[in-house]
């Protein structure tokens, strides 16, 4: 069986064709909201096979830019100093006012991120949110008893380590840079970055331990 | 202060929900034209994702069958190959395309109504409700310090 591999189109960075992709994302979302005020179909149906695919979307490009920082450290200062830019570099854009921040997670501190409001996320890199990012569950849990929700979530971080939450807004949209497993020495940015998981970058899980051969 | 709430935040994913749709998939035509990496069907934007999920959503909440999205999304790639100056198209925007098509078709909605509600959704800011940027944590548990660690500050 052969795998396809289809050429996929950079994302937009130009003028022209970061409108056009304005205007079918708003045409897609037009189309959503008549289908729902209709009685088509509602938001449940349409997000539980959205599910099925938004591990899909986005988390490889923030594993890239994730691969890029551990094996740059260049590279690694300016993300931290403006995500945005760093992004961009890697040709990954989102629409305007919408910038980012990665917080680095380090042996001391640990750090997750949620939208208590609605679900800011930072899309460019993460693709679509979880449904749990989502829900009223996590948005407030995560911030009443951070340790706690992340227990829940398999990631039991040692006592003296810290915690920080951080709240993402429709201008400013956090996401995590994860510590560089251990053992990875030898391996290079493509290897890296199969070890990036989406939960690793939102702060509730950590990147996979490397493979050994 | 809402109520303390325990909800268990990771909810369960049903295997069979990804084989029906992938089922689906499998029946369309130009199926090896949907963008795939390593195998996987791959979204380069989150409106693609979620034009896919509509359009199966629409097919599995109405009694029709999917030959309907199939034909529609025929037609459309022809369309388009008769009518533009290129030859090549992007398969998410054939199949909105074939899916405003059909539900035109079904008098569900009109392509005005859409057009309308469209550039209402582009003059709306994003998430518009709450732009207040936060700079610093909304949230630190500080944890326990090791003994070792005793002399560091304790932050606010």
């Amino acid at each position: 069986m052969t795998t396809s591999e289809t050429t996929q189109r950079p994302p937009p960075i130009s003028g022209d064709e970061l409108r056009a992709e304005q205007e079918i994302a708003a045409r897609v979302k037009a189309l959503e909201a008549l289908l729902i005020e209709k009685g088509v179909l509602s938001t449940e149906v349409v997000d539980r096979v959205a599910e099925i695919y938004e591990r899909e979307v986005g988390p490889q490009l923030g594993a890239k830019v994730v691969a890029r920082a551990w094996s740059d450290p260049e590279f690694k200062q300016r993300l931290l100093d403006d995500a945005s830019a760093a992004c961009r570099e890697l040709g990954i854009g989102g629409l305007q006012g919408e910038d980012m921040v990665a917080v680095e997670n380090t042996d001391t501190v640990h750090h997750a991120i949620v939208c208590t409001l609605c679900s800011c996320y930072p899309w460019p890199v993460l693709g679509l949110p979880p449904n749990w990012y989502k829900h009223p569950a996590y948005r407030s849990r995560i911030v009443r008893e951070p340790r706690v929700v992340l227990r829940e979530f398999g990631l039991d971080l040692p006592s003296t380590v810290e915690i920080r939450v951080w709240d993402s807004s429709s201008e400013l949209r956090y996401w995590v840079l994860p510590q560089r497993p251990a053992g990875t020495e030898g391996l290079n940015e493509e290897e890296l970055a199969r070890l990036v998981t989406r939960d690793s970058m939102i702060g509730v899980g950590l990147p996979l331990a490397p493979e050994k051969s | 202060m809402d109520s303390a709430d325990t909800t268990p935040v990771i909810p369960d994913q049903t295997e069979s929900d990804t084989g029906r749709v992938e089922m689906l998939l499998d029946q369309l035509p130009h199926r090896d034209a949907i963008p795939r990496k390593s195998g996987e069907v791959a979204f380069e934007a989150p409106w693609e994702l979620r034009a896919l999920a509509l359009g199966v959503a629409v097919h599995e909440a109405g009694n029709r069958p999917w030959a309907d999205m199939q034909g529609a999304l025929i037609q459309s790639i022809k369309t388009w190959e008769a009518d533009s100056q290129e030859q090549s198209w992007q398969y998410y925007e054939r199949w909105v395309d074939a899916l405003e098509t059909l539900l035109v078709q079904r008098g569900v909605m009109t392509i005005a109504e859409l057009d309308v509600r469209t550039k209402v959704v582009l003059a709306t800011p994003r998430d518009g409700s709450h732009q207040h940027v936060h700079h610093d944590p909304v949230a630190v548990d500080h944890g326990r310090p090791s003994p070792q660690q005793g002399t560091e500050p304790a932050r606010s």
